[in-house]
């Protein structure tokens, strides 16, 4: 009688379904696994202890790479620690750009969740299609911002810059029809707005779609009901947050239950899940993705009624514009002070959180009165996450491996951070 | 937001500011309120006593254990502003180093906590100063079992120990790390650096080669329009 | 009643066939892919490509050495040494941008008080050899002189927002 052994398999750090660099140890009994020990960190850069070395603004173009499939809205946790510590008014029409770009953050998330989760299961259409959306967004991040991922566009007081008034165009070229690029460009003759409400028209249609080919689809099921299930005591207990515990049957969302930016003033609704498998994740996903339309359509409304100020006066914090600077002494003085010592808030700590699209993205900053932070702590949703990965996957099988690893949304660079 | 929410949620963490005073202070336990934060300051060794309290306890539920990490306070307050000579550390602090207090913390290293309750709707933080050679604390993720990565996390970076940890390794540096690197005294650009030597056929590590830069903020006044020749004053720090 | 629907549905597999409709659909129209590089997608005025080193239109160098983006570089990518010249003129002897460092953040042209240091529309280079990485002085101007009409467009275009 041979010897019966459980024997371990290694899963990743170059596999196309760990989502970046996840090496999972799994120990196996056939084909069900046991124990699964993920080991993290092929990413780590320390983004941390570098933005201890930096004034406070230097910090905030690292924000988009940690999670870096939802750049502004990290971005707009450490901002806000910032606003909070120094005490900052931040303007209305800011506010309303940051939660539109929030917004559109969570979208451009979740379309790359469902289509490389979708993918990981086996359904290759979805990525395609989610793809397709995502470049009409990123084309709004490169109109706002000029990079289409690494914003560095949310600044202490406000944001950098208003929104542009026209959206640049397709050009023509001999490897297309005149009538075929008119067509491309109907959509960016007007202003920013006027394409992101184009978007907003257009995208409950897309996300029908999406659900055409997955919510009922059989293998779709299979593949997920039942799957990753987490009790709503066990989801509170290993600090999930956002989509996960929602998942579980908590209706929790920060910008419901502690509002921030212009939050309180838009129109969502929390979509909640009952069993707290990976097919009610999918179902929440899929439902905050038309609940951001909706609240992207309110902004643009409101951002096109009310033009104003995008960024605070206080020339301490934020830096004055480009034509003060040439004409007036005092400005330019701050200008020089602002890129070279920065800013000085007072000593203290602050915890500051935002509903990042995967769950609470905290940012705990400890100033001891200079220029740049004392410790800075980044709180990843991922991390959190990932770390229940033991716990969700006991007993299932092998294949289950890639569709928990899909359901939990795991980005890396905010895990090694 | 608008003022009133802002004043309410500041009342209601006041609130919780006199209740965690009330119930812990017999526990040599502090309350700090700052920007409408709680900060609840515990011994060490009342750390499981008080943690139990705050999960279970009818007034605050905190079931969610947010955030841990540890921070090495050795720096805090000490003031590095230097202009003709590079400081070690980066960026100048740019604060009069006249009206720096120095380093106020009571000892090196913390490990602190955020804690959310979802039933109340409010976030606290509690802080645990630890030894200076040899920082220990009890582990907590038998009451928050969100803590096991997190408190690997913040061991592996700070070398605090957890005691009662049940797997306490190293979890975002590479295999066989040396050192803590986010303590203070571990330079930023680290010790080793690591290369594919292709005569040995593997990576190998070797000691860092990267120059420490620093850029220390300063205004130029080495313009020779402006330099006199017998002046010794350059760069000085003013803007 | 709904079992019984459920059960047909489910035999003549609806939800799969909806789906291959749905795809099926898609084969017969307008293809959304931009056939990159023969056309390229568009960029806006505010795009962060490589760097330039603009002149005056009298031929002079822009930058003035204040070295604000050499301090204000998050990732210290830029390294400057500056001297005064013969006609008393405070200007760069050394402007070098190591682009392995750089995180195209934009702070530089942010910082910069004259408009000397921007980043161009250029988003496919490449190098050779790792020394090429080093953007000098000599190259980041002949990027410049190339992109001038563009860059100055650009930057009027941007006017307002800044």
């Amino acid at each position: 009688m041979p010897e019966i052994r459980n024997y371990t398999l290694n899963f990743g750090p170059q596999h196309p379904a760990a989502h970046g660099v996840l090496r999972l140890v799994l120990e196996m009994d056939g084909e069900v696994i046991e124990r699964a020990d993920p080991h993290i960190g092929l990413l780590h850069r320390a983004t941390e202890k570098l933005a201890e070395s930096k004034p406070y603004l230097q910090s905030v173009p690292y924000m988009d790479r940690l999670d870096y499939m939802s750049m502004m809205c990290n971005e707009h946790a450490y901002v806000r620690a910032i606003e909070k510590l120094v005490g900052t008014k931040v303007p209305v029409r800011a506010q309303y750009i940051r939660t539109m770009f929030d917004e559109i953050t969570r979208i451009l998330n979740h379309l790359l969740w469902l289509g490389t989760h979708a993918l990981d299961v086996g359904a290759m259409t979805m990525f395609l299609y989610c793809f397709r959306e995502r470049e009409d967004l990123m084309d709004c991040y490169e109109a706002v911002t000029g990079a289409r991922l690494h914003a560095a566009y949310y600044r202490p007081g406000g944001v950098y810059r208003d929104l542009p008034d026209q959206m640049p165009n397709h050009e023509y070229n001999e490897f297309r029809s005149k009538a075929d690029i008119d067509r491309m460009n109907e959509v960016r003759q007007g202003s920013l707005l006027d394409f992101i409400s184009a978007f907003t028209d257009r995208f409950p249609g897309k996300v029908d779609e999406y659900e055409t080919l997955l919510t009922d689809n059989r293998i779709w099921k299979q593949r997920t009901v039942g799957i990753g299930v987490v009790s709503p005591e066990r989801a509170q207990q290993l600090g999930f947050t956002g989509p996960m515990i929602r998942g579980s049957g908590f209706a929790w969302d920060l910008r419901k239950k502690q509002t921030y930016a212009a939050y309180d003033q838009v129109e969502f609704d929390i979509p909640v899940g009952q069993n707290g498998d990976c097919y009610d994740r999918y179902l929440v996903r899929i439902e905050e993705l038309r609940q951001s339309n909706r609240i992207v359509k309110q902004c643009v409304e409101w951002l096109r009624a009310n033009p104003g100020p995008v960024i605070a006066e206080d020339h301490k914090i934020a830096a004055p514009s480009r034509a003060d600077v040439r004409g007036d002494m005092e400005s330019l003085i701050h200008h020089f002070k602002l890129f070279t010592e920065g800013f000085c808030p007072p000593a203290g700590e602050v915890y500051t959180a935002v509903e990042a699209p995967k769950g609470e993205f905290g940012c705990y900053v400890i100033s001891d009165g200079a220029n740049k932070p004392y410790r800075l702590k980044l709180r990843a949703p991922g991390f959190a996450h990932l770390s229940a990965m033991n716990e969700m996957v006991e007993g299932h099988m092998l294949a289950d491996v890639v569709a928990i690893i899909g359901t939990m949304d795991i980005v890396f660079g905010e895990i090694d951070r | 937001m608008n003022d009133s929410v802002r004043k309410s949620i500041r009342e209601r963490h006041l609130e919780l500011a006199d209740k965690l005073s009330s119930c812990f202070s017999e526990k040599d336990c502090e309350v700090i309120s700052q920007f409408d934060e709680v900060t609840l300051i515990v011994p060490s060794e009342h750390l499981i006593e008080v943690a139990e309290t705050l999960r279970d306890g009818e007034e605050f539920e905190f079931r969610e254990l947010i955030d841990l990490c540890g921070v090495d306070y050795s720096d805090y307050g000490l003031s590095e502003w230097e202009t003709t000579t590079a400081s070690g550390t980066g960026f100048g602090r740019g604060v009069d180093p006249e009206k720096t207090s120095g380093n106020s913390q009571p000892s090196r290293f913390a490990s602190v906590y955020h804690l959310l309750s979802m039933e109340k709707n409010i976030r606290m933080r509690v802080r645990v100063y630890l030894d200076d050679e040899q920082p220990m604390v009890e582990s907590v993720t038998g009451i928050w079992s969100g803590a096991d990565w997190f408190e690997r996390e913040s061991f592996d970076l700070y070398g605090i120990l957890y005691n009662g940890h049940s797997d306490l390794r190293r979890i975002l540096t590479d295999y066989g790390f040396m050192g803590h690197p986010f303590r203070k005294d571990f330079p930023l650009e680290g010790h080793v650096e690591l290369r594919y030597d292709p005569e040995q056929k593997r990576v190998i590590y070797e000691p860092v080669t990267i120059e420490p830069r620093t850029l220390v903020p300063r205004v130029i006044r080495e313009d020779n329009r402006y330099l006199e020749p017998d002046s010794e004053q350059q760069d000085t720090p003013d803007a | 009643m709904k079992a019984l629907r459920d059960y047909v549905k489910s035999l003549f597999l609806l939800e799969l066939m909806k789906g291959l409709g749905l795809t099926g659909r898609y084969l017969f129209k307008k293809k959304f892919t931009v056939q990159y590089p023969e056309e390229k997608a568009p960029i806006s005025s505010r795009f962060r490509g490589v760097h330039a080193l603009r002149r005056y239109p009298n031929g002079e160098e822009r930058c003035i050495a204040c070295k604000l983006c050499e301090a204000t570089c998050p990732a210290l990518a830029i390294t400057i040494e500056a001297e005064p010249r013969d006609d008393g003129s405070r200007r760069t002897t050394r402007y070098d941008i190591d682009l392995f460092k750089c995180i195209f953040c934009g702070y530089c042209q942010e910082a910069c008080p004259v408009d000397a240091i921007v980043e161009t529309r250029i988003y496919e280079y490449s190098f050779e050899n790792r020394q090429e990485a080093v953007l000098t002085k000599e190259k980041l101007l002949a990027i410049g002189d190339k992109c001038e009409a563009q860059l100055a467009a650009d930057i009027s275009a941007q006017a307002d927002y800044r």
